[in-house]
């Protein structure tokens, strides 16, 4: 039973690794792609938050030691909190362009 | 599943590379910070997927230093750009 556990949680964190991979490719991609500043923030901010936290809930999955998995929570707080507070900044500074 | 990690951790590094691209290139200051921002996003995923791979602890104080550094460019960054353009008026 435990076998099967450890199989699915393995599939499932690979699948999440995968697609945060591919969300950072496509993001650098966009960033030849688009025009403006602005509009590549918005290609750039996705895997500031969302990739971070497809790859940290896959590691999640595969980490053993709790203090671990307490790092990766913190890594996903803080990535939610600040990438929004720079881009934010970011989307400021560059004014209309 | 090892293989399958390898493969994402090489999907990273041609993002990274892509990115670095963008960064070298002629661009505006604002375009390089925005792409230095993504470079320290997939650097951090990058680890989370090195620290599974290895289920070690290292990689994730790595990419906790990077999350804090990565914000502290942008801040720093973005806060320039905007006293430079203050001062052009």
């Amino acid at each position: 039973m435990s076998d099967v556990l450890d199989n699915v949680l393995d599939v499932v964190s690979m699948i999440l690794f995968v697609a945060g991979a591919l969300l950072a490719l496509v993001a650098s991609v966009a960033l030849h792609r688009f025009t403006g500043t602005r509009s590549r923030m918005h290609a750039t901010t996705k895997p500031a938050t969302l990739g971070v936290s497809l790859c940290a809930i896959g590691s999640m999955l595969q980490l053993s030691d709790v203090s671990n998995i307490t790092k990766v929570v913190v890594i996903i707080v803080l990535q939610l909190v600040t990438a929004p507070i720079g881009a934010h900044m970011f989307g400021r500074s560059v004014g209309g362009k | 599943m090892k293989a399958v990690e390898a493969v994402a951790l090489a999907i990273f590094v041609l993002a990274a590379l892509i990115a670095v691209i963008r960064i070298v290139r002629r661009s505006t200051l604002g375009d390089r910070a925005v792409a230095f921002d993504l470079l320290t996003a997939i650097m951090t995923c990058a680890l989370l997927v090195a620290a599974a791979r290895s289920d070690d602890g290292l990689p994730l104080d790595l990419a906790l230093l990077l999350g804090l550094i990565g914000f502290l460019t942008a801040i720093t960054v973005a806060r320039f750009i905007e006293s430079r353009a203050g001062e052009e008026q």
